[in-house]
């Protein structure tokens, strides 16, 4: 049994060897990198890159301008694909399938793509939508050309993209939910709404969360919407963290001041997970709990 | 109850149109003829069908490569460098990772936490170590390069992923096949990992679609202003729309065509797998 045991432990380190040489070339090393790059200049240790922040007028701008992308996005997508789980879920006729699968089709196209069909969408000269606002009498303004109105714009666009996912893990969710609880409840006399209130919303709880959290991240990460639609413009009105340290680093060459942001929003997205994994049970849905202790 | 599932289906009809209008358009653009393509008020089926866009380079102010059939070789590195990232991704890390994770590591909360992180982190704060260790080795513009650069997302999630899928294995079965003689490598790839086939193919499906929508690493480490090399079907649309604005609409329409169709055929053949993988292994039966 011992020689058994001392093979076994022998296979594990073998097996896990692949990714113990990943994390130290796709995390430790990098992680050396920006550490060593934001923190010296000519081989010398200086804070010097993190002390420009504050007084970095477009760093600041690039910070608003991406909590009010994120909260507007989350929030506009949340409404979106929690309606559509909800309706899909309460509809009981033939074309169930048939839904599901164009409430799904964004998730598989590329943001690219998506950035492209926007673009046509928009356009102030021969696009479908000003011609269908005209319709209502209102004329729709150069969405992409206005320093008020590209930020909304890609919004929505962005909404578009990523509601999806919420539908799918929500939908998933309530299909989850054993009817026989539904059953049981209105046995007992409960009406429709308070059977929604005590059944389906705990029901659901945890996988809204996880939804939250990774679609949260998923917007922080956004990019090819930004780069496609406005490249952060009229001016740099649609600049947000992830395309700034972009701009600094490849358009601006400075190194240095782009390994230090990129540690910032390190900082930022590390701690937005670290507080809701605390704080809610994602890591018992997403079975991490129970693989830790299987 | 009828006219409530009459209501219902109206409201998903709607929102059907709501996700499908935007492809439509593409669709219909990119077979209008130039002139049609500007017109006003705009037609919603194309005046003139024609397929120029996708393969003919007759309309004057376009060349070969700006119809969609010049980004076919682009569409090949695109597909060869998402191949080869989530087959390794899948079978030479994520695979025999999980595994030992789920069997033979007994700590495996902080390993677990850890991939779980990995799988989020955001692509912009590494780009700029990832494009100079690239750099250094040389293998800027190289689809090897960007295929090593896309291990970075793709193991962690596969890692992850499998573990779920692992986890679900009885024990009974392995432990059935060592009494047998098994070492713990056959019992690993001659018994769990065809038990979690369905797994490997949920990864391999996922790990191709991020492969190939992915933009960032590609735009940093592909970008060329005449597109040669490795660059991705992406880079290529990108820097299309940036430089044909206001142009050549309808070959970009066509090109967005191609590179949404692997994406658009999986949705519809494989979406079991999809769901599956979307939702992080968290759910079954949708």
């Amino acid at each position: 049994m011992t020689l058994q045991s001392t093979l076994h432990r022998k296979a594990g380190l073998i097996l896990i060897t692949p990714i113990m040489v990943y994390f130290l070339v796709f995390f430790a090393y990098p992680m050396y990198i920006l550490f060593y790059d934001a923190f010296t200049r000519g081989g010398r240790f200086t804070t010097a890159e993190f002390s420009k922040m504050p007084q970095d007028p477009l760093l600041l701008h690039s910070l608003t301008n991406t909590l009010y992308y994120f909260v507007a996005t989350v929030a506009l997508e949340f409404l979106i694909g929690f309606g559509a789980a909800l309706v899909l879920y309460w509809y009981m006729g033939r074309l169930k399938r048939v839904f599901q699968t164009f409430l799904i089709l964004p998730l598989v196209i590329s943001p690219v793509a998506i950035s492209l069909m926007w673009v046509l969408l928009l356009s102030p000269t021969f696009g479908p939508v000003d011609y269908i606002l005209g319709f209502f009498g209102l004329h729709s303004p150069n969405w992409l050309g206005s320093t008020s109105l590209a930020m909304p714009a890609i919004i929505f666009a962005s909404s578009w993209e990523y509601s999806p996912f919420i539908f799918l893990v929500v939908y998933a969710a309530l299909l989850s939910v054993p009817r026989q609880l539904y059953e049981a409840a209105s046995i007992d006399g409960m009406g429709r709404w308070a059977a929604f209130r005590h059944i389906t919303v705990p029901g659901i709880r945890a996988a809204a969360v996880v939804g939250f959290v990774l679609e949260s991240v998923g917007v922080m990460k956004s990019f090819a919407l930004i780069y496609v639609l406005t490249n952060g413009g009229p001016g740099n009105a649609t600049y947000i963290l992830g395309f700034y340290i972009y701009q600094v680093a490849f358009s601006f060459f400075e190194t240095h001041y782009a390994a230090a942001l990129s540690l910032l929003f390190l900082a930022i997205v590390t701690s937005f997970v670290a507080f809701v994994l605390k704080f809610t049970s994602v890591e018992k849905y997403l079975g991490l709990k129970g693989v830790a202790q299987g | 109850m009828k006219g409530t599932t009459l209501l219902l289906a109206a409201l998903l009809a709607a929102m059907a149109l709501f996700y499908a209008f935007p492809l439509y358009w593409t669709l219909v653009t990119s077979l209008k003829t130039n002139l049609d393509v500007f017109s006003y008020p705009p037609s919603f089926l194309p005046p003139h069908p024609t397929l120029s866009n996708f393969y003919s380079a007759e309309q004057s102010a376009q060349t070969v490569t700006q119809t969609a059939i010049g980004s076919l070789p682009w569409m090949l590195n695109s597909s060869l460098i998402a191949l080869m990232s989530s087959l390794i991704s899948t079978f030479a890390i994520g695979a025999p990772s999980a595994y030992a994770l789920t069997r033979h590591i007994k700590r495996r909360i902080w390993p677990a936490r850890m991939i779980l992180f990995m799988t989020m982190l955001p692509e912009a704060a590494f780009v700029v170590p990832y494009y100079i260790i690239t750099r250094n080795l040389l293998l800027l513009n190289n689809w090897f390069g960007l295929m090593l650069v896309y291990l970075s997302f793709t193991a962690p999630f596969a890692t992850w992923l499998l573990m779920g899928f692992f986890n679900a294995i009885p024990m009974s079965i392995e432990e059935a096949s060592q009494i047998d003689g098994l070492s713990p490598f056959e019992t690993f790839y001659k018994i769990s990992l065809k038990i979690v086939i369905p797994g490997v193919i949920t990864v391999l499906i996922l790990n191709f679609i991020s492969c190939w929508n992915e933009f960032l690493y590609a735009l940093t480490m592909t970008y060329t202003p005449f597109p040669s090399g490795a660059q991705t079907v992406q880079v290529f649309m990108a820097g299309f729309v940036v430089i044909e604005k206001g142009v050549a609409w309808g070959g970009l329409a066509a090109a967005g065509i191609f590179a949404m169709l692997p994406g658009i055929l999986l949705a519809v053949l494989a979406q079991k797998y999809l769901t599956r993988g979307f939702t992080w292994g968290g759910t079954k039966g949708v």
